[in-house]
């Protein structure tokens, strides 16, 4: 292999020897870079483990890690990977089960006492349930947290924040207030950049061919490609038939100038005073007040 | 500033402890008692909770003990205090950015966490880098075992009560913090692996003075070490504490250190040999008897066998490039870059969307200072991994606490928790 990574013994074999201990309870066998992937029945796990354990030639002694993967377009969005090492043969092998959120996976707890905190982890972020074990309380998120923070659905930024309130001399939740938006940047277009709708920025619409210029004179539109954002884009064209778009923004702009200005400051957030504004001859503002001090 | 007042006292004559007010250790009595005055019928456990705030806990560990007397009955380790969704934000970052995370996982051995994670990606590209390079990363991450051990032995010492050994240690840390600092440029979040290599080369005056820190250091090591070795209390506080049986060994997972105490040679540098480690003369130090004094010395055991493999790197290092010549995945030069269009736009594209990791699951680990740290990375094809899964070490270790503890007094909890060599940063992630 070309990469500097461990090395383990060869995995020839392995695929054809555990295929014949287990039997039909493999639905799947996978080797790729060298790391033998099986993929079981769910509710064969606990047997297919116990069968890798103790089958002579396959001896997988160690259960390393379970980890858990979220997939939410897959009918079944949950995988569940164990990780299995064997100190005799010096190989690894993976164990892949997928469930819901509703069914539960059988523990495997009984063949290894350390999945006990392993399968707590999965459940505590994923929230997938282990039939048979019999402490599976949340682990590493708070006490009395809610939802399952490694799910795809769940948000980077979570639903909660606690402080310490010097009023209160305890500590206490408060929905997240976000100082500034969550910024998901899609470094995958980094060429196109992030697509904004600014004011005015309907003047520089893509022209369709035939319209005026600065289009150019044949082909197609620049295209450009951004994902769908919020403010949808018109296909029509803007040309002499049809000049819906003459007037866009016309107004919304009339309303925006139409506003009253306390309704402006209270957009920008300033803070309202009883100070008057000053004026020059108003008494607190003194041309030459620095030369009299 | 708290006084006894916190504590709420139940109609039943139980107290009722806040969870939160952990800063010291209390005792509260649990609820099946009956009269106070009664005879000595009604002998009760105690609860005690230990930590979040301990200088004997490493970190922010909290343990719920039900003691008989002074004998350890059950321990309910709670972690996770500090969960800080490692493994969320890496699934939002390119893989570039993620490296920098793994430096805080275990922040005692920085490189060590970098190197499973650099190696997942490697070997899901099928990315070969250069001898110096892979070299370089042996080298390192011998010396971060070395600091390792110098910060976990020093204060498993401390925890059973002696003073000068971790003093001296740390001088030995803090030589090594600042050849860390010289190569990399940070003294503990080094940065420092990069999928392709490392990030630059080490000069030629800091890998002798290298060579001089493994020439120099060695004795004050032997001298600490000497201090505590064969001393008469150590070894009363060490020795047949936390026997772990070989079948115990392995079913609760245990890895590194902790499994060698046990009298099973596993070392992943040997058995899977990753990068040079095939090339590398060293031994796999194994325990006899299994308790903590067998896993401080294998600890003790493996620091010379690191300095000896460090020096076999530093005479061995072969001249060459220090990363992989693919610009697609490791950056150009920056001399190159004032002259070459290409290599700018490499420069540009590397660090704004990253490079691409062909779809697929690997699961990499490697022998770092605490045992197995292994990193499971599923790839969908984009330049975020897709999921990231972390096998700290300190998971299965922590766990078997309790039937560790069972039947030893409280007082030992210290030595088994200073014996495991537990670091929150990368048990919670």
């Amino acid at each position: 292999m070309a990469s500097s990574a461990p090395r383990t013994l060869s995995n020839d074999g392995v695929i054809e020897a555990a295929q014949a201990a287990l039997g039909d309870l493999v639905v799947d066998t996978k080797d790729h870079v060298g790391e033998i992937t099986l993929t079981v029945r769910r509710e064969g796990v606990a047997e297919v483990c116990r069968l890798l354990r103790d089958t002579p030639g396959l001896e997988y002694q160690q259960l390393m890690e379970i980890a858990g993967v979220d997939y939410p377009d897959r009918p079944e969005r949950f995988e569940v990977n164990y990780h299995l090492l064997s100190l005799t043969r010096n190989r690894r092998i993976r164990v892949k089960v997928t469930t819901d959120e509703r069914t539960p996976v059988p523990t495997v707890t009984t063949l290894w006492p350390v999945a006990g905190w392993l399968e707590r982890e999965v459940f505590d972020l994923f929230g997938v349930t282990f039939a048979g074990n019999a402490d599976l309380r949340r682990i590493l998120t708070d006490y009395g947290f809610e939802g399952h923070p490694l799910r795809k659905d769940f948000p980077l930024t979570g639903y909660v924040e606690m402080r310490y309130s010097e009023t209160e001399k305890r500590v206490v939740y408060e929905p997240v207030e976000l100082a500034q938006d969550f910024r998901a940047f899609d470094f995958l277009t980094t060429w196109n950049g992030p697509e904004y709708r600014l004011p005015g920025d309907e003047k520089a619409e893509p022209e369709a061919p035939g319209a005026y210029s600065p289009a150019p004179a044949t082909g197609a539109a620049p295209k450009v490609e951004a994902a769908a954002g919020p403010g949808k884009r018109e296909n029509k064209p803007y040309t002499s038939e049809n000049e819906d778009r003459k007037t866009a923004g016309a107004k919304e702009a009339r309303a925006e100038a139409r506003k009253p200005n306390e309704a402006k400051q209270a957009e920008v957030g300033g803070v309202k005073t009883d100070m008057p504004e000053p004026t020059p001859d108003s008494p607190n503002v003194t041309r030459d007040s620095g030369e009299a001090q | 500033m708290m006084s006894s007042d916190d504590l709420v006292t139940l109609p039943s004559g139980e107290v009722a402890d806040d969870f939160r007010q952990t800063r010291r250790v209390e005792v509260s009595v649990l609820p099946e008692a009956g009269d106070q005055n009664a005879g000595d019928e009604t002998i009760r456990n105690y609860t005690i909770n230990f930590g979040p705030q301990h200088p004997a806990a490493h970190g922010v560990l909290r343990l719920i003990m039900e003691l008989d007397g002074e004998i350890v009955e059950r321990v309910d380790p709670h972690v996770g205090l500090l969960h800080r969704g490692t493994e969320k934000f890496i699934e939002y970052k390119p893989y570039l950015q993620s490296i920098p995370y793994f430096d805080r996982l275990d922040y005692c051995s920085p490189m060590c966490m970098e190197h499973s994670f650099v190696l997942a990606i490697e070997k899901l590209m099928g990315l070969e880098i250069p001898p110096r390079a892979q070299y370089i990363r042996v080298l390192m991450a011998e010396l971060t075992r070395i600091k390792n051990h110098m910060l976990n032995l020093g204060s498993h010492v401390m925890d059973v009560g002696a003073m000068t050994p971790n003093l001296w240690l740390f001088e030995i840390r803090e030589d090594l913090m600042q050849l860390y600092e010289r190569v990399s440029g940070a003294r503990m979040h080094a940065n420092y692996f990069r999928p392709g290599g490392v990030r630059q080369d080490i000069p030629p005056k800091v890998l002798s003075d290298i060579g001089e820190f493994l020439d120099n250091r060695l004795k004050l090591f032997e001298d600490a070490i000497s201090l505590v070795a064969d001393n008469r209390i150590f070894k009363q506080r060490n020795v047949d504490i936390a026997k772990v049986a070989r079948e115990d060994a392995i079913a609760w997972g245990f890895s590194g250190p902790m499994i060698r105490a046990a009298g099973i040679p596993w070392d992943i540098r040997k058995s899977q040999p990753y990068e040079v480690y095939d090339r590398m003369d060293f031994e796999v130090p194994v325990g006899t008897n299994s308790d903590c004094y067998d896993r401080f010395m294998v600890r003790v055991e493996e620091v010379r066998q690191s300095w000896k493999i460090a020096r076999q790197c530093l005479l061995e290092m072969p001249a060459g490039p220090t990363a992989t010549a693919d610009q697609k995945v490791f950056p150009p030069p920056r001399a190159e870059m004032k002259t070459s269009m290409e290599a700018l736009i490499h420069h540009f594209k590397l660090f704004t969307e990253g490079f691409h990791v062909p779809a697929g699951e690997v699961y990499v680990a490697t022998e770092s200072p605490k045992g197995e740290f292994g990193v499971y990375l599923v790839a969908d094809g984009t330049n975020k991994p897709y999921r990231c899964k972390i096998r700290p070490t300190a998971f299965s270790h922590l766990q078997a606490m309790d039937f560790m503890m069972k039947g030893h007094m409280l007082a030992d909890a210290t030595a088994v928790l200073g014996a495991m060599d537990i670091v929150f940063g990368e048990c919670d992630r």
